[in-house]
């Protein structure tokens, strides 16, 4: 442990938030003599707060020395007034453009979830209507260059949108790629219908889907749903819906099981992407849920390793160049069709290009930097041979037979998605809370909630600070702009040597 | 009878009126592009395909709309069998073959590493050896009708230092010698041999490459587009032609300037 006033080796400083006003504190970020990360801050009114943040300081500094690819968004729509993380929209010190467009259908859910980090209202529930939606459309293709070709929609749940299908289809209109549903479930499990329009527009789903236990799952999600998620994956397995399995880890209720959620999500054919997120204490719920449960990045990839038996090992992953390090962790592997097991991406390719490979997209695409990456990887197998060499290159003969068949050239996209199901990718990410809240990160934030406005919000900012004051979300919006916090009205902590 | 002798060619738009062409691998791109040409040009026109009914079926419909009912053959250009009884048929209901145009190929996209010898045979089989016993099996009627044309399809990738399977373009550039021997062998009875190379076109190929490919190979290419199975159509209808008196051994590459 460590105490809660400057002890420790220094590592950086940085802005972060009172845990219980929100006003923004200067913070340090600390190494104790157990190697371990801590975030030290005092507010006036309510006192020093600590909190750690990672297990190991070796691994935290070489992970956040990672230079990633910044490119600024190409419209500002805030200038710098209190400062991050008080001005978004972006403002003019974000320094990272969207990758991944986050929207916020509505406020209305059908769970009421104990780990729920958002605010949801359903007295008087809000829907965006379909002009707005297309306005966010419009907005994502003018003031992001046209490159955009993923969206995310969310709620609440987004599935109870009396037009969601609408937005869908949609968004599939104006040529977005990705649209994926964020969903618990629930009513696609119980209307077979459903899925199959879901399908034939062409959406995706992000499953919650925190455990395989039915008492962790209670816990987590408030309620015995595993066998409705198991309806539900079966569905969207029967019509070929593309789906991302996001489990969110807890320390002590489900941490423990990760290695077989992702050989479950393995073994689905069309479960394309595991996205484990790391417990957040913020929203109507999370907010309350025992600290106990924390979990950092580093264990969670630890949690990976031991829980897989080392089929995923920790430096199986590279962070991704477009987020800040700390927030995304990525690791891709082969599929073997003949049941043999998934065979990362970094054992046949170094971890410096798999990230280079990353640098322009959030998903792995079939771009120049990829192609290059592949072919060297090819000939590195075939050259020198290695642990498991011979059934890498033939499982990676398979994937270009099947993205290049001999009898029938595919269209592109359908030689897209034909790799895509080749190939599984697991992301780690670590969402920040106002205990952990650091504005390094936020500013380096590729996540955004977007708007009919064309403002964006990178999301944790938008769960911590921004969601609450929403009447949409709230029967009683929460205020925050009396504070007295912002980033150039305080001065630095002294460092004190470690 | 001297060249001149000959009757005359009508129009450009019905320059193969009368003429029976055979087409193999015709049921898509390329291969069918020229089918329908010849339809309309007014030749008889019979193709061959390999698995693709679905493709096969469509293709004959297209073809028909073009000109007339064609002729269609599902078999393995490497398959003797398959090309002798198809030129026998081809010959027993037309009484002859006046051009044939070797088109089937696969496009395996393999670096070397992974090439193995069966990917090696099965593409030279297609390419080479198929060209060779098609060409076989109707050089009989050719030469017994003293005319001919016969039409090689390679690749811009035997004529460029460009990324390449080496199979591939190992293939299309044994074709070029088979075309050049070839000419010389039958070249005096009239059969003219010439091939085609094309660079990529708005079907096959350039429809499944990633965009960085393409885009490069536009950046390199003076015309600064994609060539059309139409313009290269064209073009072959005159090679194949009675117009195309003395041409022969050649190999024409249509790649927009490479």
């Amino acid at each position: 442990m460590l105490a809660l006033e400057s002890e420790g080796r220094v590592l950086h400083q940085t802005t972060s938030l009172c845990k219980v006003c929100k006003n923004a504190l200067p913070a340090n970020v600390v190494a104790n003599d157990a190697g371990e990360v801590w975030m030290q801050k005092t507010c006036d009114e309510h006192g020093p707060q600590a909190v750690r943040l990672s297990t190991s300081a070796d691994w935290y500094q070489r992970t956040r020395a990672i230079q990633q690819r910044r490119v600024a968004p190409r419209v500002v729509r805030h200038e710098v007034d209190h400062g991050c993380p008080f001005d978004c929209g972006p403002c003019a010190n974000h320094t990272q453009k969207i990758r991944l467009p986050v929207v916020t259908i509505t406020s209305a859910c059908n769970l009421d979830c104990p780990i729920c980090y958002v605010h949801n209202k359903n007295d008087d529930a809000f829907h965006m209507g379909t002009e707005s939606f297309a306005q966010v459309l419009e907005h994502l293709a003018r003031d992001h260059g046209g490159e955009l070709d993923i969206v995310n929609l969310t709620g609440g749940e987004p599935t109870v949108h009396p037009h969601f299908l609408d937005f869908l289809a949609m968004a599939r209109q104006a040529g977005v790629h990705r649209v994926t549903i964020c969903t618990n479930g629930i009513r696609l499990a119980k209307d077979e219908g459903l899925v199959q329009r879901l399908a034939e527009l062409g959406g995706r789903v992000a499953l919650s889907f925190d455990s395989l236990e039915k008492d962790a799952d209670e816990m987590l999600q408030g309620a015995r749903l595993l066998d409705i998620k198991l309806r539900c994956l079966e569905l969207l397995e029967k019509y070929g819906v593309d789906t991302t399995l996001i489990p969110v880890m807890t320390r002590g209720v489900n941490d423990h099981e990760i290695g077989k959620i992702l050989a479950f999500a393995f073994e689905r054919p069309n479960v394309r992407h595991i996205e484990v997120h790391t417990m957040t204490f913020t929203g109507q719920s999370g907010a309350t849920f025992p600290r106990s449960g924390r979990i950092s990045m580093l264990e969670v990839l630890e949690r990976i390793e031991e829980t897989t038996r080392g089929l995923l090992r920790v430096d199986d992953f590279v962070a991704s160049p477009c987020a800040h390090p700390l927030c995304y962790q990525i690791a891709y592997l082969l599929v073997d069709p003949e049941g043999g097991a998934p065979i990362p991406f970094t054992r046949f390719m170094p971890a410096p290009e798999l990230y280079a490979a990353l640098s322009d997209r959030l998903y792995l695409e079939p771009t120049e930097k990829l192609e290059r990456s592949m072919r060297e990887a090819i000939d590195r197998l075939w050259a020198y041979g290695g642990v498991d060499s011979e059934r890498t290159l033939s499982l990676l003969k398979r994937l270009l037979g099947l993205m290049f068949p001999c009898d029938r050239p595919l269209p592109s996209n359908e030689a897209l998605r034909v790799a895509e199901q080749a190939v599984k990718a697991v992301y780690v990410h670590s969402h920040m809370d106002e205990e952990t809240f650091d504005t390094e990160r936020a500013a380096d934030c590729c996540d955004s909630n977007c708007y009919a406005d064309g403002s964006t919000i990178p999301v944790c900012n938008y769960n911590v600070l921004y969601r609450e004051k929403e009447q949409h979300f709230n029967l009683t919006p929460r205020r925050w702009n009396d504070r007295k916090g912002g980033q150039r009205a305080f001065a630095r902590l002294p460092i004190v040597a470690g | 009878m001297q060249p001149d002798d000959q009757p005359r060619a009508g129009s450009a738009h019905r320059r193969l009126e009368g003429k029976r062409c055979l087409v193999t691998g015709g049921s898509r791109g390329l291969g069918l592009a020229l089918c329908r040409a010849f339809a309309e040009a007014g030749a008889k026109v019979a193709f061959t395909f390999s698995k693709n009914v679905e493709d096969a079926a469509t293709a004959q419909r297209l073809v028909a709309e073009a000109g007339g009912e064609p002729l269609v053959f599902q078999g393995s250009v490497s398959d003797a069998k398959h090309v002798q009884d198809t030129v026998a048929q081809l010959v027993e209901a037309w009484g002859s073959i006046d051009v044939l145009v070797n088109n089937a190929g696969p496009t395996q996209i393999l670096p070397v590493a992974l090439l193995e010898e069966a990917d090696w045979d099965s593409v030279m089989n297609t390419n080479v050896k198929g060209a060779y016993l098609f060409s076989r099996a109707v050089l009989k009627s050719m030469i017994r009708a003293r005319r001919g044309h016969i039409l090689n399809v390679g690749t811009f990738a035997s004529e460029r230092i460009v990324e390449a399977p080496i199979h591939y373009a190992a293939a299309k550039s044994a074709l070029r010698g088979m075309t050049e021997a070839l000419a010389r062998e039958v070249g005096r009875y009239d059969i003219k041999v010439n091939l085609i190379a094309p660079g990529l076109l708005d079907v096959g190929l350039a429809r499944i490459l990633p965009r960085h490919r393409v885009d490069e190979y536009l950046a390199q290419c003076p015309m600064g587009r994609l060539g059309t199975v139409e313009e290269i159509a064209r073009s072959v209808v005159f090679l194949v032609s009675d117009d195309n008196s003395f041409m022969t051994g050649a190999k024409l590459v249509f790649d927009g300037g490479l």
